[in-house]
């Protein structure tokens, strides 16, 4: 048995809602673990991208969905059907890999075609899926043409095609964007989310980027050391980060200790009200976290905004960076002698500063995280 | 003060290496490769196309071309069957000895062919290994007969075929034949339809290689072959004998035509493995 029922304990997941399920799955290679208890699921029509840094695993969960590794413990399902022991070629799982791997001897047609092919599907049926496939993706011109003669954003529409041709169980994305440059990126995951939002198939990505996950997950789940931080909506990870690794991860934060005291935040020189969140204990050790735009700064004091004041600071350096400005703010915190603040244009316009400067330092809003990762 | 700059021309002086080393490396070559090609063809023709053609056609010198060919033709095929297979184990397994095996194959490039043919004499003669076992009545015999020539080719060309296509295995992305197997091929349809067609290249590089050096075998054919015209004299033993007679002439018609039967495959080899190659 690769799993031990009993030693799965996870928040509930609808296996049979789902179109892909990961329960309790964990992969060691020789002494090094990869992945440690990873629950996930994946609805129908869904995107989930799956965010992490080099070496946090997240490839091995792609693999070990597809079939093409093996869990040391934990299943996979797919649509209800536990396939945890099937091998790759009997899941049916429609993988687009960071190089695409298209077979570099058939042309776009033959690629598309070869997974129905593979299944005997009759030369009608497949002549017309392909057509239809060429259109989806926008390839007409170009059928007859061999994957070294195509660039890489067509290269990634026949990998797609490709897969989907046999009407694929999930559609499983390696770092899809890997290897095209930054514009051309930027396009293509527009483009992509478009088409899998058209076909409704559930997907998963993976990348190590932020701003791919933000734009493409329907949700996105954060992968630190082979363990999933946290899963939810990109709204949720940014604004709801529930550990420092995702804080810090996705987009810049600040980050100060301190503990909970009377349904506020402590530290030296600091008391921030907490509005409402009641689930820390009086005492409790916390950190605190605000991202640079979410800090207020004011020549004069000015208590017409809703903001709570968190120090006084003296402005660094200023630096423009296009569609904000980034200021390097010092302050005399615990722990922390520097904090850093955008400012979008409305504000810079309306409110120059300059280094040298002397500024009440307010913070619009910001999140309490326990101290310890959760167990 | 920097007005002028462009009108300064840059000039570089004649450099007298290049066109030196170029004569040089022609001059080397003259007496060690093309001159000796060269007197094949002069001598070989030299009383007419008539008498060259003659040599050409008598029955012990068609006897030997064709010997060579279908001797050669069969240890092609072995060896390009044996050395995919070898190539495709030994790049997708790693187990222990595997380094053995590979050297185990490569080993017969460096045996001298005289050696090799010596070596399968004991083994397939009289009182070898297997000899006592076929050389018994009602078995057939396999030294002294094509079987010998086949079984030397076999022999001296062994990793030939194998050495052009491993490498091209081992640069091959494993990614293609794992998106093949998550598209449900099995591991003989990924192997058919995806490794197979990348490897055109090497395959038929790999044959002609492995043909051209078993049609030029000598050392290893004159020892296992009994060398007797019309029945196991193969065209390198034939140009050999005729020479030992007297009979330049006829030594020289099938120099002739081995030499143009080489140039003829290095050309293959040489344009038409791109054009294979190519996507």
């Amino acid at each position: 048995m690769p799993y031990n029922p009993e030693d799965i304990h996870i928040t509930p997941l609808d296996v049979g809602k789902a179109a892909v399920t990961v329960i309790g799955v964990s992969k060691s290679f020789g002494a090094a673990s990869v992945l440690d208890n990873i629950n996930f699921s994946v609805d129908e029509d869904e995107i989930v991208v799956l965010l992490g840094a080099s070496g946090s695993g997240k490839t091995t969960i792609l693999r070990i969905i597809a079939g093409l590794e093996m869990p040391d413990s934990g299943m996979v399902v797919l649509h209800g059907k536990d396939v945890t022991q099937l091998p790759a070629r009997q899941r049916g799982t429609g993988v687009i890999f960071q190089s695409y791997a298209l077979f570099p001897k058939m042309t776009v047609e033959s690629n598309i075609a070869y997974g129905l092919k593979i299944r005997r599907s009759n030369r009608k049926a497949i002549r017309e899926k392909v057509d239809q496939l060429i259109e989806l993706v926008g390839l007409g011109e170009h059928r007859k043409k061999y994957p070294s003669q195509l660039s890489g954003g067509q290269q990634q529409r026949v990998a797609i095609a490709r897969a989907l041709a046999y009407e694929p169980e999930v559609l499983l994305f390696d770092e899809p964007f890997g290897a095209l440059d930054a514009q051309i990126r930027a396009t293509l995951r527009r483009e992509i989310r478009v088409l899998l939002k058209k076909i409704n198939v559930p997907s998963i990505f993976i990348t190590h980027d932020q701003e791919e996950a933000l734009e493409l997950g329907d949700r996105i789940g954060v992968l630190n050391a082979g363990r999933m931080e946290q899963i939810g909506t990109p709204f949720e990870v940014y604004n709801k980060p529930m550990t420092e690794f995702v804080a810090t991860f996705l987009g810049a934060a600040n980050i100060l200790e301190g503990s909970i005291k009377e349904g506020r935040f402590v530290t030296e020189g600091v008391a921030l009200e907490l509005d409402g969140d009641g689930k820390f204990k009086d005492g409790q050790k916390v950190k605190m976290v605000f991202r640079p735009e979410d800090v207020f700064l004011r020549r004069a004091e000015n208590l017409t905004q809703n903001y709570q004041k968190l120090a006084d600071g003296t402005i660094k350096e200023v630096t423009f960076v296009g569609a904000f400005e980034r200021l390097t703010v010092r302050v005399d915190l615990p722990g922390r002698e520097e904090i850093f603040v955008n400012r979008p244009k409305t504000e810079t316009a309306g409110f120059p500063m300059r280094a040298g400067q002397n500024v009440p330092v307010g913070l619009v809003r910001f999140r309490i995280i326990a101290d310890q990762k959760p167990d | 003060m920097s007005a002028n700059l462009s009108g300064i021309k840059h000039t570089r002086g004649f450099d007298i290496v290049k066109p030196l080393s170029i004569t040089m490396l022609i001059v080397m070559m003259l007496p060690l490769i093309l001159l000796p090609m060269l007197s094949i063809f002069i001598f070989g023709t030299g009383n007419g196309l008539g008498s060259f053609w003659r040599a050409l056609k008598a029955p012990e010198a068609v006897f030997a071309l064709k010997l060579s060919m279908v001797t050669s033709f069969w240890a092609t095929v072995f060896n390009l069957i044996f050395g995919l297979f070898a190539a495709y184990v030994l790049t997708k397994y790693n187990f222990w000895g595997r380094n053995a095996v590979i050297v185990t194959i490569s080993l017969p490039t460096a045996i001298p062919t005289a050696v090799a043919g010596f070596a399968l004499l004991l083994l397939w003669g009289p009182y070898g290994l297997f000899g006592r076992l076929v050389g018994a009545e009602n078995t057939p015999r396999i030294m002294f007969t094509s079987y010998a020539i086949i079984l030397a080719n076999i022999f001296v060309t062994f990793p030939l075929a194998f050495g052009v296509i491993k490498p091209v295995l081992e640069t091959m992305s494993t990614s293609l034949e794992e998106a093949s197997a998550t598209m449900g091929a099995s591991r003989w349809q990924t192997f058919w339809h995806v490794t197979l067609p990348s490897l055109r290249g090497a395959l038929l590089g790999g044959a002609l290689l492995t043909f051209a050096r078993a049609v030029g075998e000598f050392g290893s054919t004159i020892l296992v072959s009994g060398n007797l015209a019309l029945r196991t004299q193969t065209a390198p033993l034939y140009i050999f004998a005729k020479f030992n007679e007297g009979q330049v002439e006829a030594a020289n018609a099938i120099a002739i035509v081995l030499a143009l039967f080489s140039f003829a495959i290095f050309s293959i080899l040489f344009f038409a493995r791109d054009w294979l190659e190519a996507d």
